[in-house]
């Protein structure tokens, strides 16, 4: 990289990062697809301390701890336990607003005007490692607010998947407290919870109706197979942690179970280099998207 | 655009050219500009950015933004010259140059705005050109800075009809060239073209600015109008347009520039396009702390005595 896109200077610290830390990076990125530009690398490099600090990782710098990355006997473990630390706190409702903007202004009226073409006045959607709840119910809200407009007079339908038995009971309890709702508007607040105990809120049942949460592994192919016919695929921070074998058959699964013109929607820092060629990188106001290909790229075969 | 349309805006352009914040040396530089690097001279260089005191000063103060990677203060031009080699120094002067020309004037639209995008757009064009070992990354820097001079000269040239361009343009989240397009009957890179051709700028620069948003007219061997058109179009997606967010969807791997590109510069095919576009993101800020060098004086270098 050229040196002036490449300092070596933390964000608001002005503290010099280490350079190893470049090449954990690169690892990370490597075998789990998700990347932290130089503007986000202390949050990389934060993970990485709280491991060592944690007493989690046998690692007292960045020199050690990349050659616990790299050495076969811990690899795995402590991938998977620095990914843990990489996403904390990333679940909440409402995580990206430009996710949310991108969807109201550009996603939705291109699908919806390209959907009506064919007659269809129905949108279905798949949360894929929904967690416990946050990301459907999110759109859930999003879409029924549409419905006052955009959507006027369509339908829609939310598939909520994930392959842990505990997220899938607490996703449809629906009781979140001020952590998870930081990011919710009043508003919706207002309109779409009800008060539980202490500051929690319960989500409305009117919401819970319009989404179907069941436990699925990404893995089971003949499951797989059947969630097809989806117009927007949601899967954040869940691939990250498959090999790339799977992350390959995983997306291409995902690609199948898409309409043209569908789609798929990552984690901020998460990317599809070299697992998918099929899909292709949307730009929009501060987000990126995957589309897959409409009816128009399909005739004429032209990119 | 009707002929009789294009000799009014030709008019207006040319009473531009006596506004008395034309810099001085701009014509000597994008002379020095069209030399062979090996015949650029130093002291010619040093002599031209000494000319005039505020264009040194602030000269130096961009020398010492984060955007040019230094890492501590430079005291003197000679000393900033040497360090960031003679072409950086070009790309500084021409920034200063046009700042100077720009600021004279009444402005349609935030100024910082421009410059943002102008500078931010100039540094992704050269980090673009040096990922897929484009050979010409100076001149991709140079072409990216200027693509928009003709808001510039729509600004200057047509203050309070501009305004009303910008302000629909805004309302409806679309491109500035669609607005100007429907409202004046002409573009920016109509109008830059012919602000180009009156400078005297590289012909390949004026073709940058007069195509970049209909690429698919540009002449096969020039694949500058194709980079800076993608150029352009990351830095709108990504917060360093206009001012306004546009919405709508950008398919660069669809978009005709992309192949014209290709032809090129075979490695764009396997380029990692999802982290460009994140690294783009850490880079904006320098942009902007370019921006503020170019236009808040006191900033901390500006105590630093300018010295020859």
């Amino acid at each position: 990289m050229n040196a002036t896109l490449a300092p070596t200077v933390v964000k608001e610290r002005e503290e010099a990062v280490d350079p190893v830390y470049l090449r954990v990076r690169d690892l990370v990125y490597q075998t789990c697809g998700i990347y932290h530009s130089d503007e986000k690398l202390y949050l990389l490099v934060a993970a990485c301390k709280r491991r060592m600090t944690g007493g989690g990782a046998k690692a007292t710098n960045a020199r050690e701890y990349l050659d616990l990355l790299r050495n076969l006997a811990y690899r795995d473990a402590e991938t998977r336990a620095l990914l843990n630390e990489i996403t904390i706190g990333e679940t909440c409702l409402f995580r990206s607003m430009p996710q949310v903007n991108a969807l109201k202004n550009v996603i939705l009226p291109e699908l919806t005007a390209e959907r009506a073409k064919i007659g269809l006045k129905k949108l279905k959607l798949w949360s894929a490692g929904c967690s416990t709840g946050e990301e459907p119910y999110t759109w859930a809200m999003f879409l029924l607010e549409q419905q006052a407009t955009l959507l006027r007079g369509w339908t829609f339908e939310i598939q909520a998947t994930d392959l842990n038995d505990r997220s899938v009971e607490t996703a449809k309890a629906g009781v979140y407290g001020d952590y998870a709702l930081r990011n919710t508007p009043e508003e919706y607040k207002r309109k779409y919870f009800t008060a539980e105990e202490g500051t929690k809120l319960k989500v409305k049942d009117e919401v819970k109706a319009r989404i179907t949460f069941q436990r699925l592994n990404l893995n089971d192919n003949s499951r797989m197979v059947f969630m097809k016919g989806m117009d927007l695929i949601f899967c954040c921070n869940v691939l990250i942690y498959f090999d790339m074998v799977s992350k390959k058959r995983v997306v291409q699964h995902f690609y199948s179970n898409l309409m043209p013109s569908g789609c798929f929607l990552l984690g901020r820092a998460e990317s599809l280099y070299q697992v998918n060629d099929q899909f292709r990188l949307v730009h929009l106001p501060g987000t990126t998207v995957y589309r897959k290909p409409g009816p128009e790229a399909a005739k004429t075969g032209k990119p | 655009m009707s002929p009789g349309l294009r000799d009014g805006l030709r008019k207006r352009v040319e009473k531009l050219r006596t506004l008395p914040s034309s810099p001085a040396v701009l014509k000597p530089l994008l002379e020095l500009l069209r030399l062979d690097p090996e015949h650029l001279d130093l002291k010619k260089v040093v002599e031209l950015v000494s000319y005039d005191k505020t264009i040194a000063a602030q000269c130096m103060r961009i020398a010492n933004s984060p955007l040019y990677g230094r890492a501590r203060a430079t005291e003197s031009i000679q000393a900033a010259i040497v360090a960031l080699g003679i072409q950086r120094v070009e790309d500084i002067l021409l920034t200063c140059c046009l700042h100077k020309f720009s600021s004279g004037g009444k402005w349609a639209t935030d100024p910082e705005v421009y410059w943002r995008h102008s500078l931010g757009c100039a540094a992704v064009c050269r980090e673009l050109a040096e990922r897929i070992d484009f050979r010409d990354t100076e001149k991709a820097y140079l072409a990216g800075l200027l693509h928009d001079l003709g808001i510039l000269v729509n600004s200057l040239a047509y203050t309070e009809e501009y305004k009303g361009v910008i302000a629909r343009a805004r309302e409806r989240g679309v491109p500035l060239a669609e607005q100007e397009m429907s409202d004046l009957g002409f573009t920016h890179a109509e109008s830059g073209s012919i602000l180009g051709a009156t400078w005297q700028l590289p012909q390949a620069v004026i073709e940058v600015i007069a195509l970049h948003h209909d690429v698919e007219r540009a002449p096969a061997g020039n694949p500058l109008v194709a980079l800076v058109h993608i150029g352009d179009l990351l830095c709108r997606c990504r917060g360093l347009g206009y001012g306004y967010e546009e919405w709508r969807s950008v398919e660069l791997v669809s978009d005709p520039a992309w192949e014209q590109l290709k032809k090129f510069a075979p490695r764009l095919e396997s380029m990692d396009l999802a982290r460009f576009t994140m690294d783009l993101d850490a880079f904006f800020p320098k942009v902007q702390q370019l921006v503020d060098a170019v236009f808040s004086p006191k900033t901390e270098h500006s105590t630093v005595e300018v010295s020859y």
